[in-house]
């Protein structure tokens, strides 16, 4: 039986895989890095960006408040003046916990994976609010490009942190590039803005050591395949059903690897059932096949909302590959 | 070209700085304010079904819809007191257990660029606000309630159903992810919308 990480290559690789992968069992998270304050639920709080986060104790999760008393960015030709970015934690301290968990993660079996959020798109929104980070790709594209330099930098900065603590196998970096029907941007607006800032990234992870690229996006994203695949994405976790992914794994999957297609939203609610979660958990293995895709619910970590579908979901996969393999 | 067919080409293109130049150059002309105002409803309606045929993305929609702002900015002194060209107040919120305002905040600038007032309760609004809210407002035609969670389609239900209960004689048009053109009908909404553009189409529709 191949490990997990061998299970894996093979899969990615269109080799012979034993089972499919499970989810992300492959993936060792390594959550205790200091990534920055997050609010959990029933929080609100302030970041290091100053950007504050609210998440309701009902709600399934948070979102940052961009009333006129709270949005970081107000008028993007003064950004200069009004975005700071914290420090990166360099302390041993900070990293204390991180590096213990790595260091007892065998590597034979799994990858070392580091957790990277939020991405540079969802940061420009964080810091100013959807409606005027969109518009200003087009009112001031040059600020635009200037601010997403710095936040690239700044990632830069804790990758830079992060690889000389960790060493991490695979980054599991999150950016929600679009809604379920369609991607935020044009793929001419992608490319000019973002693929640019996402090719230093991920070139940078991969020229130290890390093996693996997976990005998150629980979303449409067709248009910008070719863009993920120029910018190093191994795997795109997230990928639902309205992409075809069928389609998707038969052009692209030699050069990229899908993961998801079980749409979180269908299976993961609170009257659930096992017969609704086998039902497109089978759809998603059947018509996608064993290689260059992974099933998995399109949630961005590896949970589920609602108390038990992630562990039905993988009971359904490891029963399927026991059928299927 | 003339210029009002240069500030329908140019709101479009979402060309915020030049329009109110050319609202202005095009009454300057003796255009109607009427008719400036219906060249950029009909822009608007272009720029909708571009956006739902995924021509256009979402910048290319807010920008048209600025544009066509900073347009009506310009004429509204000049307008005044004209309701003829109003299609009539929309009240339009996010339902309750919901906070998800982007699509809700976009297809209320589509509406709102199809000729309606907007009244934009924001989001994690109970069902009984829209009644209040189309009470309160002058000339409400139409309420839009937004869900984007599978776990408040009850919500987003019960406000249609309340609104429906109270007897008032409004439309109601319902969307978000989850939605489906079946479900909108099951609970009672009179209309349904897959996205921004659409929505603007199918309100027009339902208060004609």
């Amino acid at each position: 039986m191949l490990t997990k990480r061998q299970n894996l290559m093979e899969t990615i690789k269109g080799g012979n895989p034993d089972r499919f992968v499970n989810q992300y069992e492959f993936m060792n998270l390594i959550m205790e890095a200091p990534l920055g304050e997050m609010a959990g639920p029933g929080q609100t709080i302030k970041n290091g960006w100053g950007i504050t986060f609210s998440w309701p104790a009902d709600q399934l999760g948070g979102f940052p408040v961009h009333d006129d008393e709270h949005k970081v960015l107000k008028d993007i030709t003064d950004w200069k003046n009004q975005v700071k970015a914290p420090a990166v934690a360099t302390s041993d301290e900070a990293w204390a916990a991180a590096v213990a968990h790595a260091n007892a993660v065998d590597r034979n079996e799994e990858f070392v994976t580091a957790f990277v959020a939020p991405g540079v798109f969802e940061m420009t929104h964080h810091l100013m609010s959807m409606e005027d980070a969109l518009m200003a790709l087009y009112e001031e594209p040059e600020d635009m490009h200037d601010l997403i330099d710095y936040l690239v930098d700044y990632e830069l900065a804790y990758a830079k942190e992060l690889i000389n603590r960790i060493h991490p196998d695979c980054i599991f970096h999150h950016d929600d590039w679009g809604s379920q029907r369609s991607s935020f941007v044009s793929p001419e607006m992608f490319a000019e803005f973002f693929l640019p800032a996402y090719k230093k990234i991920y070139g940078f992870y991969k020229e130290n050591g890390v093996e693996l690229i997976v990005h998150h996006s629980d979303s449409y994203g067709v248009n910008l395949v070719p863009f993920m695949i120029e910018m190093g994405i191994d795997i795109w976790q997230g990928v639902m059903t309205t992409n075809n992914v069928p389609e998707l794994i038969e052009k692209y999957g030699q050069q990229m690897t899908f993961m998801g297609a079980i749409d979180s939203g269908v299976v993961d609610f609170p009257d659930w059932t096992p017969e609704i979660v086998a039902e497109y958990t089978e759809k998603a293995c059947k018509e996608c096949g064993k290689l260059h895709f992974i099933p998995n619910l399109t949630q961005g970590l590896n949970f589920s909302s609602f108390p038990g579908v992630y562990e039905e979901t993988t009971a359904v996969i490891d029963r399927l590959s026991k059928e299927m393999f | 070209m003339s210029k009002i067919e240069e500030v329908k080409a140019k709101v479009e293109i979402g060309k915020t700085k030049l329009i109110p130049g050319l609202v202005q150059e095009a009454l300057d002309e003796g255009n109607a304010p009427g008719e400036i105002l219906q060249a950029m409803v009909d822009s608007m309606s272009v720029v909708g079904e571009k956006f739902s045929s995924g021509e256009i993305f979402v910048p290319e929609m807010l920008i048209a819809a600025k544009a066509m702002s900073k347009g009506v900015d310009v004429l509204r002194p000049l307008m005044a007191g004209d309701t003829s060209a109003s299609l009539g107040t929309c009240i339009i919120g996010t339902v309750a257990g919901d906070l998800h305002d982007i699509g809700k905040n976009l297809v209320s600038m589509m509406i709102e660029s199809a000729g309606f007032t907007m009244v934009d309760l924001g989001v994690d609004v109970p069902a009984e606000r829209f009644v209040e809210a189309v009470k309160e407002n002058e000339n409400v035609t139409l309420v839009a309630c937004s869900g984007l969670l599978t776990t408040t389609m009850p919500a987003l239900k019960e406000a249609v159903q309340t609104i429906k209960a109270s007897g008032l004689d409004v439309k109601v048009i319902v969307g978000g992810a989850p939605v489906t053109p079946e479900y909108a009908a099951e609970i009672g909404a009179d209309g349904f919308a897959p996205d921004a553009g659409s929505a603007a189409v199918k309100a027009k529709e339902l208060v004609a």
